[in-house]
């Protein structure tokens, strides 16, 4: 038995965005050709409409490339996301429209079929500048196909997750396809600085987001990597601990007690100097942690008992990154102050 | 409550209102910027040529049929000059060959679209049209003169498509669509644009005077700059570039 696949509701939210979408390509495309018949009247309608169509295309996949990265730096980008695939679907369908019109237009009504002559009209090969470009857009629009193919969660689920995810980073490739099928192809003619430089701007944008919203998970990451490589060990959630009481964990083959009193974290070993009690099963009262078998007392910070007593625990250097604690393994010597990790959320 | 604070759940039916309104927001930008975007590229497009390309509409000519180098229609009128010379063509990417070729020296009366830029005219042949006149076949196809040998530099093109039935309809991204025409039969022709912008049209045909066209598609030397010596021939208001294929020169 497998599986429905219920058609995920049109919800509002979805109709509000294929809308937008729809009514966003529409214009574009009115604008592109009004004012292109405007401004030149001696122009072909082939021409202007497989130009329409390319860049609308093209515009539209520097949108869906740079979503991504959008979200990430800002959350407030990802309504825009839960959508994408709609938005992918478009950008293909008006690509395949230039595609399929092109093809006709140039490659039709001669004297080998359409597929042929795109393979053969152009064999150019052995040159950069003179590249068959055309190839190349075909490829982008085939690596697109099959994005837009296998968009719906069937595939998703089918191909498994890692699959998909891999099937669907094509979408680089096919966007790095596209920059040399404009820069070989039409770039060759259409020699105005302005359309180079869109290009351009629009390559800055797409390859500046993914190094912004990649470098910002980095320096996220930067800091657990730096006490991961210290040693220190991710013993749970500040919150998770219950306020005055600790968490009791195993580090290096001795137990600590991780103890939270306000916006603060220190970590002791988890055996009272008295009979080796569970510190950790005690509280802390009056500032001091207290042991639940006789009530001898440590200051947490330190692990020192209160003057006159001269008892003293090891105690652990904490640190607190992103709301979890992480607790150095290694055991100071008893009594060793050890300045405690502040939950900078917490202040009081 | 902020936007930022705000969690927004795709499934749900409405979005937190001033998560909606940012995102509202960045969506019109990003339609501005479309549209600005649709508005640059389709502004800065380089100039189209005024060539024409009578498209669906069909009219009737008279004349004589001669076929080589390639298809022509030659109507004769007064004046300086024996004739206007119409090159054939037929539907899509193929010359009239085969619609004509069978006809040389006949006078006919045929229908189809013209193709014209600057001094050059074509016909696009409406399939079937071409009917003989009567039998008297003129027996010596018109004279071609030597005026000059010389060495040219540009491009070459199919003549239809750069006549005006494609704008643009030379460069490289019309490389693959002229291949085609000029394997198909359209007759190519070498493109020489002087300094100030003027183009002439030279008819390329080897150093007989035969057509060309499998020679040009054989060499890949289509839509990219080349280099040709060769003599130049008068045929009617034509002008012919008689050449070998073999030393066509492409620069890198
Ligand atoms: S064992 Fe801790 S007080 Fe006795």
């Amino acid at each position: 038995m497998g599986h429905a696949y219920q058609a995920v509701g049109w919800n509002r939210q979805k109709k509000i965005y294929d809308r937008t979408l729809l009514l966003g390509v529409v214009l574009y495309l009115a604008v592109f050709l009004g004012v292109g018949f405007a401004l030149h009247p001696e122009a072909t309608a082939e021409t202007m409409i497989l130009r329409a169509l390319g860049t609308a295309a093209f515009m539209l996949l520097h949108v869906v490339l740079a979503i991504g990265p959008l979200s990430r730096l800002d959350s407030r980008f990802l309504p825009l996301l839960y959508n994408r695939r709609h938005m992918g679907v478009t950008m293909f369908l008006l690509a395949f429209g230039h595609g399929a019109f092109s093809l006709l237009q140039f490659h039709g009504f001669g004297d080998v079929g359409p597929l042929v002559s795109l393979l053969v009209s152009n064999p150019r090969f052995d040159s950069l500048a003179q590249f068959p470009f055309q190839l190349l857009g075909a490829l982008a629009l085939f690596l697109l196909f099959l994005m837009a193919a296998t968009s719906h969660d069937f595939w998703l689920t089918n191909l498994t997750a890692p699959v998909w995810k891999a099937l669907h980073m094509l979408v680089y490739l096919a966007y790095g396809l596209i920059v040399m099928h404009v820069v070989l192809g039409v770039l060759q003619a259409e020699t105005s600085p302005l359309l180079a430089g869109l290009l351009v701007l629009g390559m800055i944008v797409v390859l500046g987001l993914h190094l912004a919203a990649g470098w910002r998970e980095r320096a996220l990451d930067e800091p657990l990597d730096q006490l991961a490589r210290e040693g220190f060990v991710d013993v749970g959630a500040f919150e998770e601990i219950p306020e005055a009481c600790a968490r009791v964990v195993t580090l290096g083959g001795d137990r600590v007690a991780v103890f939270r009193y306000g916006d603060r974290v220190s970590a002791l070993s988890n055996a009272c100097q008295h009979q080796n009690g569970p510190l950790g099963e005690g509280r802390i009262i009056d500032g001091f942690v207290t042991c639940p078998w006789h009530g001898y007392q440590y200051k947490p910070d330190c692990g020192a008992s209160p003057e006159p007593f001269t008892e003293r625990v090891p105690t652990f250097e904490t640190r607190i990154v992103d709301g979890r604690v992480w607790v150095s393994p290694v055991a100071q010597a008893p009594g060793t102050y050890v300045e405690p990790a502040r939950h900078p959320g917490r202040a009081r | 409550m902020s936007a930022a604070r705000e969690f927004y759940v795709g499934y749900l039916p409405q979005a937190p209102p001033a998560l909606a309104r940012t995102v509202r927001a960045r969506v019109l930008l990003f339609l501005g910027l479309g549209l600005a975007g649709a508005l640059l590229i389709t502004a800065f497009q380089q100039p189209f040529s005024k060539a024409v390309f009578e498209f669906g509409k069909v009219r009737s000519f008279e004349g004589r049929i001669e076929v080589r180098p390639y298809p022509m229609l030659v109507v004769e009128r007064p004046g300086a000059g024996d004739a206007s010379r119409y090159l054939l063509v037929a539907f899509g990417k193929h010359g009239a060959e085969a619609e004509v070729g069978a006809l040389a020296g006949r006078r006919v009366r045929l229908e189809g679209s013209l193709v014209y830029r600057d001094d050059q005219t074509m016909i696009e042949l409406a399939e079937g049209s071409v009917e003989a006149l009567d039998d008297s076949v003129r027996p010596e196809p018109s004279p071609s003169q030597a005026v000059d040998s010389r060495t040219f530099v540009g491009e070459i093109v199919d003549s239809k498509c750069f006549l005006g039935v494609m704008k643009p309809g030379n460069l490289k991204p019309h490389r693959a669509c002229a291949t085609r025409c000029i394997s198909g039969g359209i007759p190519p022709i070498l493109l020489v644009t002087d300094a100030e912008g003027l183009a002439s049209y030279l008819l390329l045909t080897d150093a007989q005077g035969g057509p060309v066209g499998a020679e040009v598609v054989a060499r890949g030397l289509v839509a990219e700059p080349v280099r040709i010596t060769g003599a130049v021939h008068r045929l009617g208001d034509l002008r012919v570039l008689r050449a070998d294929p073999s030393a066509w020169e492409r620069i890198e």
